[in-house]
């Protein structure tokens, strides 16, 4: 078997970022240094000039080329017909990092940035270019409370892991065998 | 509970109606009562204070007006007694990690609603009042700040999620 693939965590912006980065500190903290999260590689949209650093504050061992810069699939105010052709261009990159890095972790919590990455991997663990131990985890936004972001709603049904901070979802999708709860992360 | 220093930030958004309210004769009375000395305004994309005024609330109400677009707020954070603030996540967790007073003002014009429902749970919670732009006055001369929980953060349940995120992996 071929060494382990890295874990690609996907930043999103904003607030996503921040709670991404909480979630790294704990990951970092935990020692978790030799098993599954030893490299670890940030996939950062082009655009997105803050998250970057923002990691580098609670991951210091971070260098500049574990980070990955990847096009945006839509910047606020693109026109929707420029968006149709930015958003496969989107998708083709992550095919490409996807295929060629063969990650065993996908880590996420939206925005949209995350979601042809997850699919991506879906789709090629089931072709066997992944092993069959890749999981895609998604993590909902501590500002979900009673209902799911669109990603998570789009991630929900080919998630290992799907994480959600608050009771109101818990009870709601209690059914789901990939949900899980352990209240709130912040 | 003396509101010393007010603290009132609507983060990047534009909420006109809650920066106008703020420096009302009917709030500046409550505040004053209140033994407010200091209103700090982050206002934003919103509609900036004219100087007439802040000149006027100082000398009628001997409260000192500060107003700024944008800067690195984390000191006006931790000097203020209140935080009135948008319902942003990132204000509602600047009020709680730092065992703030808060009060939580909903943009009515924005409805961005799984913002407010964050604020509202944390309300039911009794982490941070929540109110409409309308009862701020009312709110600010009734409500008791020291009833308020102090906010825990949830770092037993990160760690139990890191957790069973390895195992996942084993």
């Amino acid at each position: 078997m071929d060494a382990a693939g890295p874990t690609y965590v996907v930043l999103g912006s904003g607030g996503h970022t921040a709670e991404m980065c909480r979630i790294n500190e704990a990951l970092r903290l935990a020692n978790h240094n030799d098993g599954a999260f030893a490299q670890v590689r940030y996939i950062v949209a082009q655009s997105d000039t803050t998250s970057q650093s923002q990691m580098c504050k609670v991951v210091p061992s971070a260098q500049d080329r574990d980070f990955i810069r990847v096009p945006r699939s839509r910047e606020v105010g693109q026109s929707w017909l420029s968006s149709i052709f930015t958003t496969l261009w989107a998708l083709l990159w992550s095919f490409w990092l996807v295929w060629r890095d063969r990650p065993q972790l996908l880590l996420c919590n939206g925005p949209g940035t995350c979601v042809p990455y997850c699919y991506v991997a879906f789709l090629l663990r089931l072709l066997g270019r992944l092993p069959a131990t890749t999981k895609i985890v998604f993590v909902e936004s501590y500002c979900r409370v009673k209902t799911l972001s669109l990603s998570g709603r789009l991630l929900l049904p080919l998630a290992d892991m799907f994480v959600v901070q608050w009771p109101a979802l818990a009870t709601r999708y209690e059914h789901k065998k990939n949900l899980r709860y352990f209240g709130r992360l912040l | 509970m003396n509101l010393a220093v007010v603290y009132v930030t609507v983060g990047t958004t534009k909420f006109d109606a809650l920066t106008t309210i703020m420096v009302s004769d009917t709030v500046l009375e409550v505040l004053k009562k209140r033994q407010c000395q200091k209103l700090v305004l982050q206002q934003g994309n919103s509609l900036p204070v004219e100087l007439a005024r802040i000149q006027e609330i100082e000398k009628k109400y001997g409260i000192k007006l500060e107003q700024y677009s944008f800067r690195p707020n984390l000191s006006d954070i931790r000097e203020a007694d209140l935080i009135i603030g948008h319902a942003g996540a990132g204000t509602c967790l600047d009020i709680l990690e730092n065992g703030k007073a808060g009060l939580i003002v909903v943009n009515d014009e924005l409805m961005d609603n799984h913002q407010m429902e964050l604020a509202q749970q944390l309300a039911d919670e009794q982490y941070l009042y929540y109110c409409r732009v309308n009862q701020v006055p009312s709110k600010l001369s009734s409500l008791d700040f020291n009833a308020l929980k102090p906010y825990e953060r949830g770092t037993e349940n990160m760690r139990k999620f890191v957790s069973s995120l390895a195992e996942l992996m084993c």
